[in-house]
């Protein structure tokens, strides 16, 4: 597998994004005003700061979604093994032992309302 | 003709990279004229129309306007990550296109040239992952920017994401038993065959509920209505771009113009044959098969990007727990569900 291609097209995508930074960097002009610098927050004055507590369940989402993305991509492997093995019912075995496990992590994930945004 | 020599590696590797900018980024002002003319038919009013022959101008008068805006720089923002975020939007966008064939393997003075970029077997999983870097900009537009708005722009764009990617990667998976292949080419090979010579064997016929499951994904990934609660105009006035000006807006609305361009790609590949042609014998005109093929891919992908447009300006947007609760409760069950009914599919055949 060569991978200096990808690395090309890598250099060349963060050039392309840099010089279209610098296009209007240098092109367009500059008016200073202070309130044209302010905190957008629909005109009026803004409140209180951007580091503020936002809720947990977002960060839940990110670890479950870890969590979960990880098991199913253990699966692709499986997948690719399948349709030409010549012991099926083994994968299929192991395939059922993997899938209980992650039920029993969905269950619980969905009983214990982690993800339950209503209040 | 032969005083350029198309066999070596380099001058390929610079054809196809120039390619696979070009085809997004030129195709881009007219994707966009298309949808603003496409939103005034559906919502019975006019579009721009002024600029040029049918309004055709306005793109480029746009671009030009987005050049010569002010480079505003907020006083309260993260100057660095503010800067690099959408380069990183872009960079991020164009990644997946490099994995995607345009056409069938090629003979080139007796050597296989494969089109893509990033020549792997494991095609569908290098797109996947590099599609799914995406919220990494959108976050550190978000927390750069350093504005409540985009903030909760942001994080609510990350989750969303994660969640319907859930749903998706385990349809990858279901396709990938049936294809028994991560390559393109094989995808699109098998999906060229038809059963009783006229319902061409595409993944949408072989796996409807799959295929509903990924499309919905692609809409939630791509953060477009009725799923662009990151957006939610009436709530967060524009999410994770809020803060930006000029070039800088410019770049993260071609970053998701692109990224609806790559994953209609990926979805064409699993469920809309790939860039063959159903039903046609190509045979006789070998010489002009790559071409066909390009047409083909850019045909099916112009269609999606139009259904994308359809979608956007028909339908309402959901409530936040009730996209959440689609996601986890709903999408990510029903996709197990039909990875294991096409397990036991094929142990019993």
């Amino acid at each position: 597998m060569n991978l200096l291609p990808i690395l090309v097209f890598t250099l060349v995508g963060i050039i392309l994004g840099f010089a279209l930074l610098l296009i209007s960097l240098l092109l367009g002009k500059k008016r200073h005003t202070i309130r044209k610098y302010d905190i957008y927050e629909s005109g009026v004055n803004p409140v209180g700061s951007a580091n503020r507590k936002y809720d947990i369940k977002f960060f839940l989402t990110g670890i479950l979604f870890l969590l979960f993305d990880i098991e199913i991509v253990f699966l692709f492997p499986w997948a690719l093994t399948f349709k030409d093995s010549p012991n099926k019912a083994f994968l299929l075995a192991e395939l059922a032992f993997f899938l209980v496990l992650l039920v029993t992590g969905y269950l619980f994930v969905i009983l214990s309302k982690s993800l339950d945004w209503e209040e | 003709m032969n005083f350029i020599d198309f066999s070596n590696p380099f001058l390929q590797l610079a054809i196809k990279i120039i390619v696979v900018l070009l085809v997004p980024l030129g195709t881009l002002p007219l994707i966009i004229h298309v949808e603003r003319r496409g939103a005034g038919f559906i919502q019975n009013r006019v579009g721009p129309n002024r600029v040029g022959p049918f309004g055709l101008l306005q793109p480029l008068a746009d671009v030009v306007k987005f050049m010569f805006k002010e480079e505003a720089l907020p006083a309260h923002v993260r100057p660095f990550f503010y800067f690099i975020a959408p380069a990183l939007a872009l960079l991020l966008a164009l990644l997946p296109l490099a994995g995607i064939p345009f056409f069938g393997p090629i003979e080139i003075s007796g050597v296989q040239v494969f089109p893509e970029i990033f020549r792997t077997e494991l095609g569908i999983l290098y797109v996947f992952a590099a599609t799914t870097l995406g919220p990494h900009a959108l976050l550190l537009a978000g927390w750069a920017s350093n504005n409540k708005y985009t903030v909760l722009g942001s994080i609510r764009a990350c989750a969303q994401m994660m969640s319907y990617e859930l749903s998706m990667s385990s349809v990858v998976v279901t396709m990938l038993l049936v294809y028994n292949s991560q390559d393109f080419h094989v995808m699109s090979a098998f999906q060229n065959n038809t059963w009783f010579g006229v319902v061409p064997m595409w993944g949408l016929f072989m796996q409807p509920v799959a295929a509903t499951l990924f499309l919905v994904g692609i809409f939630a990934e791509s953060n477009r209505l009725p799923f662009d609660l990151a957006e939610g105009e009436s709530e967060l006035v524009a999410g994770y771009h809020l803060e930006y000006s000029s070039m800088k807006f410019a770049m993260f609305f071609m970053a998701e113009y692109i990224h609806v361009i790559g994953l209609s790609m990926v979805f064409i590949f699993l469920f809309l044959g790939g860039y063959h042609v159903p039903w046609v014998d190509l045979s006789s005109v070998a010489n002009f098969v790559p071409l066909i093929q390009v047409a083909s891919l850019l045909g099916k992908t112009a269609l999606m990007i139009w259904l994308f447009i359809w979608v956007r300006w028909s339908l309402p947007r959901f409530r936040y727990d009730h996209l959440m609760k689609l996601g986890w409760n709903v999408m990510l069950p029903l996709s197990l569900v039909n990875f294991v009914i096409t397990v036991f599919y094929l142990y019993l055949v």
